[in-house]
C-alpha cells in the first residue's frame, strides 16, 4: 500500500548517474564496516538504503560526505572524485546531509541556522565585511528572504524563525534540519532515517514532503531508512547492507521477494 | 526563642557562620585587611580595611535572613534579624579569638601578615580580653544589619544600598578627582570633598543622602524616562540612540583634557588591554578557542616593531613607525598562522595548554642567552622612537588645548580601539560570525554544513593575532622600549580575565571589562600587589555565578545556562508548544 | 564523528611537516655536536640522569593527580600544581621547627613522616575544598566553564598563598642523615635522590595496589568507564570523585616534600612550572593511564635533565639551562600535536 498521495513517477532511465562508488571498503582497526561496496544513484532519483542495525549504513554515509576517508574503493560524484575531500568541500560540490540524532545548532536561531547552510553558497569575504562593503549587506538581506522561503519550503512556520533551535519540537526540529540540508541547493540529498520517532501522521507528511521536494527541487535522494512503509513506499531503487556487505539491490518488488534480504532481516529477528 | 530554630536552619547557621569566619580570618592572613587598613573611606571614621571586614558578617547576615527553603521553618522579621545576628556573632568570635591568641603567640612565622600594627587595628587599640567582646558584638551588629537590610522594604533597603556605595565611590575616586581639583584650582571644593585621602565627615553625609535620594527618585525617574522613550515614535528614538552615541564619544575623546594626565595615563593602560581584549575576544569569544598564550602575539608586535624601528636594535634600520606598522602587522598575521595551523585539530583543553606552551616558549626565548645578539636578552631592546609630538600646545580662538605624553597617545589608542571594536562588531554579524558560532555549537556537523573550520579557525587566530600585535607596537611606542619580563603569562591571564568578566564575544562587555579589570587597580593601588588573586577570584566568581559575563552577548547567556529552558506542554495533537513556565 | 583534514598539500600540512623536520633536524644535529665533542663525560650523563630520574618521580607523583582526576571527570584540574605547592609550603613549617629544635637530626625517620603527613594531609584538604566549591557545581558545563575555573582557581590559591605566608621563599632545613652519596651497583647517588625515588615507588606501588585490589579502586575504574553506569550501580559517584581528588591531593603532596628534598627551595609560585610539566608527563605517558603516568614522569623528567646539555652542548650556546623549560614546553607541544594519546594511550571516548 503507497504511504505518497502523488502517484509515484516512473524511475527514470539509468542513463545519467549522479553518484557511483566502486569497491567502497572501511575498516576501523579490525572491524570491517563497509567491505567493497557498489553503488550507483541515477539522477533525480529517490533511493534508499536499508540494513539491519549496525550493517554499515552511516559509515557509508560519512564516507560520502568526507567525515571519514574511506580505506579503499572510488567515490564519483557529478564526475568528480570525492576520496580525501574535505566536508566542506563536499558541500559545496552539492552533497548535504540530515542526521540520525538531529543535530542542529542548539543554541543559535532557526533562522540562523538555515542561514549557516547556504553559507556555501555566499561569496562575502570576511575583509568585505570588515569593510562594510555594501554588497556585503544586500546579500545577508537577500539570504535572510531566501532563508525564510526555505522554512515555507518544509513546513516550518515562520514565527519560529528567531527562536532558539533547541527549543523547538521535535517534529519541526526534523524539519529544521531539512531546511538548513536544502539551503545549501545541493544537488543530492542523504537523509539518514528522517522519520525516526515519527508518529504515522508525521511519517506521512515527511514522505510527502520529501517526494514534493525531489520534485520541485529536482533534486537526488538517498535515504536511510528502517520504517519499510516509507521505504517500499517512495524508494524507486533500494539497496540492503548486511554486515557491511551489500546483498541485494533493485525495485521495492525485487528487495520484497529477495530471500537473502528476508533471511538477513528475519535472522535477526530470530537470534535477537 | 530557641524552638522557632529548627535543626535544619541551625546548620545552615553554623554553615554561613563557618564561612563567614572563614573568609574574615582569610582577608586577614591574606593581607587584605592590612594594605587597606590605612586607606580612609571617611577620615577618622573608617578605613577601607575595616569596611572590608564588616562587610563580611553583612553580608553573611543578609544571607541567613533569607528565606530558607524549609517550610516547617517561621520566620518573621524579628527572627530573621536574631538569625543574622547570630551569625555575625560567630564570625566576630572567631575573629576575635583568634586576635586573642594572635596577641599572646606570635604568628609572624607563619604568618607573616598578621603584625602588631595589623592586630592593634582589628582590636580598637583594646586589650585583647575585650577586644574579644567587642569584635564579637560588633560582628552580629553587623550581621542584624544585614538581616535587617533584607526585612526591610525594598526602597529603603535600595536607598541604604546605594548611598553606601556613593560613599564609598566617592572615596575611591579620590585619587583622581583630588589632583584635577587642584589642578583646575578648585582648592575649595577639594578641600571640603577629602582629607587625608579620604572623605571628610560632612562630604560623607553628603554623598549619603545623595546616594539614598538618587535611589528613591531612580524608580520614578527611569520609569518616567522609559515610558517617554518608548512612547516616541521610532525615528525620534533613533535619534535619541544616535545622540547618546554621539554624547559619548565626545566624552571619549575630551576626557583626556578634562581629566589629566594621571587619568589619561590610566586610560591608555586600558587602552593597551581593550585593544589586547578585542583580539583575544575573537579568538576566544567568537571561534570559542581558548588561547592561553596570547601574549606571545603582544610580545612578537612589540618586539617587531623594536627592532624595526629603534636605530639601537640589532637590526638598526630605524624605520619610522607608520612604515614598520604594515610589516608588522603582516608579521602578526604569519604568525598567528603559525601559532593556529598545529592547534587546529586540538580539544578545548588541550588548546589552552598548547597555546599557554607556546606563550612561555616565546617569553623564555625572548628572555635567553642564546638569543641575545638578535633580541637583548633580559635587556630587551631601547630607544624606540615615538612618531607622536610630545605635547601638544595649541591655540583655538579662545581656548587653550594643552596635552602632554598619555594626553596625546591616547587618541591614536582609542582610534585603534574604536576601528578594532566596528570591525570585530562587522565580523560577528556577518556570514563569518555565523560560521564561528555554528563551529562552536558543533564543530563537525558545522565542517559538513560547509564552513571550512580549518580557514575559520585560521582566520580567527590570524584576526586576533593582528589586534595583539597592534597593541604590542603601540605599548613599545609608549614605553620607548620593551623587556622581556612585560611579556609573561599574566598578561594573557589578565586579557582573559577581561573577556570572562566582560562578557565572551561581547564588545560592550570586553569594554566594561577592561575599565573595571585594568582601570579599577589604578585607583586601588593598593591592591596591585593582589590584582591576581582579585583576577583569579574573578574568574571562579564568575563560571559559578554568570559564565556569560556581565554585559552578555545574546546568545551566549542562553548557552550558558543549561537548565533555564521553556518547559514544553503536549497540546492535543501531539504536538510540543512552547510555554513560559511561572517563574 | 572524526574530522579529517584534507590529504593534498596545503599551508596547514606544511607548517606541521615543517615543524617535524626543524624539531627532528635540531635534536639530530645537536645530540651529534655535542657527543662528537666529547665536552660532558660519562660520568657527567650519568649524574645527568640519575638526577633525570630523581626529579621525575616527582613529576610521576605530580602526574598521577591529573590522570586520575582526568579518568573520572575528563577535566584538566589546572589547580593541582598548586595543591602540590600548598603541601610543601605548609610542611615547611612544621620542617623548620624540627630543624631549629634538633627533632629532624635526632629523630629524622619519625621528624620526616611527620612532615611528609602534614603535607599530603594539606594537599588533600585543598584538593577536597577545591572539588567541592570550584568544580562540582560544574560538572555539567561545557568543556570550556571548568577549564576556566581551574586556571582562576589555581591563580587564586598560589596569590593567596602568596598573602598568607609570604612571598619569600622559604629553605628546607638539611637532613644531617641524608647528607652524601650512596653507592647503588656502582652508581653514585645522592641520598636525597634515592630517597625521592624509593619513596616515589613505594607510593606508586600502593597507588596501584589500591586502585586494582580494593573496592573503592574498582569503583574509581568504573566510575571512569562510565559515570552513569556505575551509578545505576550503586556507586556513590560523588563521593568516589572527592576521593580521587583526595589521593591526588596525598600524592601531590608527598612529592610537595620530595621536591623540597631534592631543591630546597620553596615558594609560592613552585607549583606553576612543575604543574604543567607533571601534566605534561601524564599526556606523555597517555593520559588517564596510571602506568602511563609514571613512564611519562620519568621520561620527562630525564629529558629534561639531559636534554639542554645534549641537544646545545655542543654548539656552543650559552647557559643552555635557562631552556630547560623550553624543552619541556616544547615536548608538550609536540605530544599535544602529534600524539595526543601519548606512549600507552587509552583511545577516548567520543565527543
Amino acid at each position: 500500500m503507497s504511504l505518497v498521495s502523488t502517484p509515484r513517477p516512473r524511475a527514470a532511465p539509468m542513463t545519467d548517474v549522479i553518484l557511483s562508488v566502486h569497491h567502497l571498503t572501511k575498516r576501523f582497526e579490525g572491524l570491517v564496516a563497509n567491505r567493497e561496496i557498489d553503488f550507483e544513484i541515477p539522477r533525480h532519483a529517490i533511493v534508499s538504503m536499508i540494513g539491519p542495525n549496525g550493517a554499515g549504513k552511516t559509515t557509508f554515509f560519512n564516507q560520502l560526505t568526507g567525515i571519514i576517508e574511506p580505506t579503499s574503493g572510488t567515490i564519483e560524484f557529478d564526475s568528480a572524485s570525492l576520496i580525501g575531500m574535505a566536508p566542506h568541500q563536499v558541500a559545496e560540490l552539492g552533497i548535504a546531509r540530515t542526521y540520525q540524532n538531529i543535530r542542529l545548532f542548539a543554541n543559535m536561531t532557526v533562522l540562523a541556522n538555515v542561514m549557516v547552510g547556504r553559507h556555501v553558497r555566499m561569496k562575502a569575504q570576511w575583509y568585505e565585511a570588515v569593510l562594510g562593503l555594501p554588497h556585503v549587506a544586500r546579500e545577508e538581506t537577500a539570504v535572510e528572504k531566501r532563508s525564510f522561503e526555505f522554512l515555507d519550503l518544509v513546513g516550518l512556520p515562520r514565527r519560529y524563525a528567531d527562536d532558539l533551535a533547541k527549543n523547538l519540537p521535535y517534529g519541526h526540529q526534523r524539519r529544521l534540519e531539512l531546511a538548513r540540508a536544502l539551503a545549501s541547493d545541493p544537488k543530492l540529498l542523504l537523509l539518514d532515517e528522517p522519520t525516526a520517532g515519527m508518529n504515522p501522521g508525521e511519517t506521512r507528511q515527511m514522505t510527502d514532503l520529501i517526494a514534493r521536494l525531489r520534485r520541485e527541487l529536482e533534486l537526488t535522494i538517498l535515504l536511510i531508512e528502517h520504517d519499510m512503509k516509507v521505504v517500499m513506499g517512495v524508494s524507486e531503487r533500494i539497496t540492503v547492507l548486511d554486515y557491511g556487505e551489500r546483498i541485494a539491490e533493485g525495485t521495492p518488488e525485487e528487495i520484497r521477494a529477495n530471500p537473502r534480504v528476508i533471511e538477513a532481516y528475519l535472522g535477526k529477528q530470530a537470534t535477537a | 526563642m530557641a524552638e522557632l530554630i529548627s535543626g535544619r536552619q541551625l546548620r545552615r547557621l553554623a554553615t554561613i557562620g563557618a564561612v563567614a569566619a572563614v573568609v574574615v580570618l582569610y582577608l586577614c592572613t591574606v593581607g587584605l585587611v592590612e594594605a587597606f587598613k590605612d586607606r580612609n573611606v571617611v577620615t577618622g571614621v573608617i578605613t577601607l580595611g575595616a569596611v572590608m571586614l564588616l562587610a563580611v558578617p553583612l553580608i553573611a547576615g543578609y544571607r541567613a535572613a533569607l528565606p530558607s527553603r524549609d517550610p516547617s521553618a517561621q520566620t518573621g522579621a524579628a527572627q530573621r534579624v536574631v538569625l543574622g545576628l547570630l551569625v555575625g556573632l560567630i564570625a566576630g568570635a572567631v575573629l576575635g579569638v583568634f586576635v586573642l591568641i594572635a596577641s599572646t603567640v606570635d604568628l609572624r612565622g607563619v604568618l607573616v601578615r598578621i603584625s602588631p600594627p595589623l592586630l592593634e587595628f582589628i582590636s580598637f587599640g583594646l586589650p585583647s580580653g575585650l577586644a574579644l567582646l567587642v569584635i564579637t558584638g560588633l560582628g552580629g551588629l553587623m550581621g542584624a544589619l544585614g538581616a535587617a537590610l533584607l526585612v526591610s522594604p525594598a526602597r529603603i533597603r535600595n536607598a541604604v544600598t546605594s548611598a553606601l556605595i556613593a560613599v564609598l565611590f566617592m572615596s575611591m575616586i579620590e585619587p583622581l578627582l583630588r589632583p584635577r581639583l587642584e589642578q583646575l584650582d578648585y582648592t575649595a571644593i577639594s578641600d571640603f570633598l577629602y582629607k587625608a585621602h579620604g572623605l571628610t565627615e560632612v562630604a560623607s553625609i553628603l554623598c549619603f543622602v545623595v546616594g539614598a535620594g538618587a535611589a528613591l527618585l531612580w524608580q520614578p525617574g527611569n520609569d518616567f524616562v522609559r515610558r517617554t522613550v518608548e512612547a516616541a515614535p521610532f525615528q525620534t528614538r533613533r535619534r535619541i540612540r544616535g545622540w547618546a552615541i554621539a554624547l559619548l564619544v565626545v566624552a571619549v575623546l575630551i576626557l583626556p583634557q578634562v581629566s589629566g594626565t594621571f587619568l589619561a595615563q590610566v586610560a591608555v593602560l586600558v587602552g593597551l588591554y581593550l585593544l589586547l581584549a578585542l583580539g583575544l575576544n575573537i579568538v576566544v569569544g567568537y571561534a570559542g578557542l581558548l588561547d592561553l598564550g596570547y601574549v606571545a602575539f603582544f610580545a612578537v608586535g612589540a618586539y617587531l616593531t623594536a627592532l624595526l624601528t629603534s636605530p639601537d636594535s640589532s637590526l638598526g634600520i630605524g624605520l619610522p613607525f607608520f612604515v614598520a606598522l604594515p610589516i608588522v602587522m603582516l608579521g602578526a598575521g604569519m604568525t598567528g598562522l603559525l601559532i593556529g595551523a598545529p592547534v587546529l585539530r586540538l580539544r578545548g583543553d588541550y588548546l589552552a595548554i598548547v597555546t599557554l606552551g607556546f606563550g612561555e616558549i616565546a617569553r623564555v626565548l625572548f628572555e635567553s642567552d642564546a638569543l641575545r645578539p638578535w633580541l637583548g636578552g633580559v635587556q630587551g631592546i631601547l630607544g624606540i622612537p615615538s612618531p607622536l609630538p610630545v605635547r601638544i600646545d595649541l591655540e583655538l580662538g579662545a581656548t587653550h588645548i594643552f596635552a602632554t605624553g598619555p594626553q596625546v597617545l591616547y587618541y591614536p589608542i582609542f582610534a585603534f580601539c574604536a576601528l578594532a571594536a566596528l570591525f570585530a562588531y562587522r565580523l560577528s554579524n556577518s556570514r563569518i560570525g555565523r560560521a564561528w558560532n555554528a563551529m562552536r555549537e558543533d564543530e563537525s556537523v558545522a565542517e559538513a554544513t560547509g564552513v571550512s573550520t580549518v580557514n575559520y579557525k585560521l582566520l580567527a587566530f590570524a584576526l586576533g593575532a593582528t589586534t595583539g600585535c597592534l597593541s604590542g607596537a603601540l605599548f613599545a611606542v609608549q614605553l620607548g622600549s620593551v623587556f622581556p619580563g612585560s611579556f609573561d603569562v599574566f598578561v594573557s591571564i589578565t586579557v582573559l580575565a577581561v573577556i570572562i568578566l566582560g562578557g565572551m564575544g561581547s564588545i560592550p562587555g570586553v569594554i566594561l571589562g577592561a575599565i573595571v579589570l585594568i582601570g579599577l587597580p589604578e585607583l586601588l593601588r593598593e591592591f596591585v600587589e593582589y590584582r591576581i588573586l582579585v583576577y583569579g577570584a574573578v574568574l571562579v566568581a564568575m563560571m559559578l555565578l554568570r559564565p556569560e559575563g556581565l554585559i552578555p552577548n545574546r546568545g551566549r547567556q542562553r548557552e550558558l545556562h543549561q537548565a533555564e529552558s521553556e518547559e514544553e506542554v503536549e497540546t492535543l495533537d501531539g504536538d510540543l508548544v512552547p510555554q513560559r513556565s511561572p517563574s | 564523528m572524526r574530522f579529517r583534514l584534507p590529504q593534498r598539500i596545503n599551508l596547514v600540512s606544511t607548517i606541521l611537516w615543517g615543524l617535524r623536520i626543524v624539531v627532528t633536524v635540531l635534536v639530530l644535529a645537536g645530540s651529534w655536536a655535542t657527543l662528537s665533542s666529547g665536552k660532558l663525560a660519562p660520568g657527567d650523563w650519568r649524574d645527568l640522569i640519575v638526577f633525570g630520574i630523581a626529579q621525575g618521580s616527582v613529576y610521576a607523583l605530580i602526574a598521577l593527580g591529573y590522570t586520575l582526576v582526568y579518568g573520572v571527570l575528563f577535566m584538566i584540574n589546572f589547580a593541582h600544581g598548586d595543591v602540590f605547592m600548598t603541601g610543601a609550603m605548609t610542611a615547611f613549617f612544621v620542617a623548620r621547627n624540627f630543624g631549629e629544635s634538633g627533632f629532624l637530626n635526632s629523630n629524622p625517620i619519625v621528624a620526616l613522616l611527620i612532615i611528609f603527613a602534614v603535607s599530603m594531609l594539606t594537599s588533600m584538604l585543598v584538593a577536597i575544598v577545591l572539588e567541592r566549591i570550584a568544580y562540582r557545581p560544574l560538572r555539567r558545563a561545557p568543556r570550556l566553564v571548568p577549564l576556566i575555573t581551574a586556571i582562576g582557581a589555581s591563580l587564586f590559591i598560589s596569590n593567596s598563598i602568596r598573602g598568607i605566608y609570604g612571598e619569600q621563599s622559604q629553605s628546607y632545613p638539611t637532613v644531617n642523615a641524608l647528607q652524601g652519596r650512596l653507592d647503588l651497583f656502582g652508581i653514585p647517588i645522592l641520598k636525597t635522590q634515592a630517597l625521592v625515588i624509593v619513596s616515589a615507588i613505594v607510593l606508586m606501588i600502593a597507588l596501584v595496589y589500591f586502585v586494582e585490589r580494593t573496592r573503592t579502586g574498582r569503583a574509581m575504574r568504573a566510575v571512569s568507564e562510565d559515570k552513569d553506569v556505575a551509578a545505576l550501580m550503586g556507586i556513590n559517584v560523588d563521593r568516589i570523585i572527592v576521593t580521587t581528588f583526595a589521593i591526588g591531593g596525598l600524592l601531590a603532596g608527598a612529592a610537595g616534600i620530595l621536591y623540597a628534598l631534592v631543591f630546597n627551595e620553596v615558594d609560592w609560585f613552585m607549583g606553576f612550572l612543575p604543574g604543567i610539566k607533571a601534566f605534561t608527563a601524564a599526556v606523555l605517558g597517555g593520559i588517564g593511564n596510571i602506568a602511563g603516568a609514571m613512564l611519562g614522569g620519568l621520561t620527562l623528567g630525564v629529558l629534561e635533565s639531559v636534554g639542554p646539555f645534549l641537544l646545545l652542548g655542543g654548539a656552543n650556546v650559552p647557559s643552555p639551562n635557562q631552556l630547560r623549560d623550553v624543552i619541556a614546553f616544547t615536548v608538550l607541544v609536540l605530544v599535544l600535536i602529534f600524539r595526543p594519546n601519548g606512549i600507552l594511550g587509552r583511545s577516548e571516548p567520543g565527543r
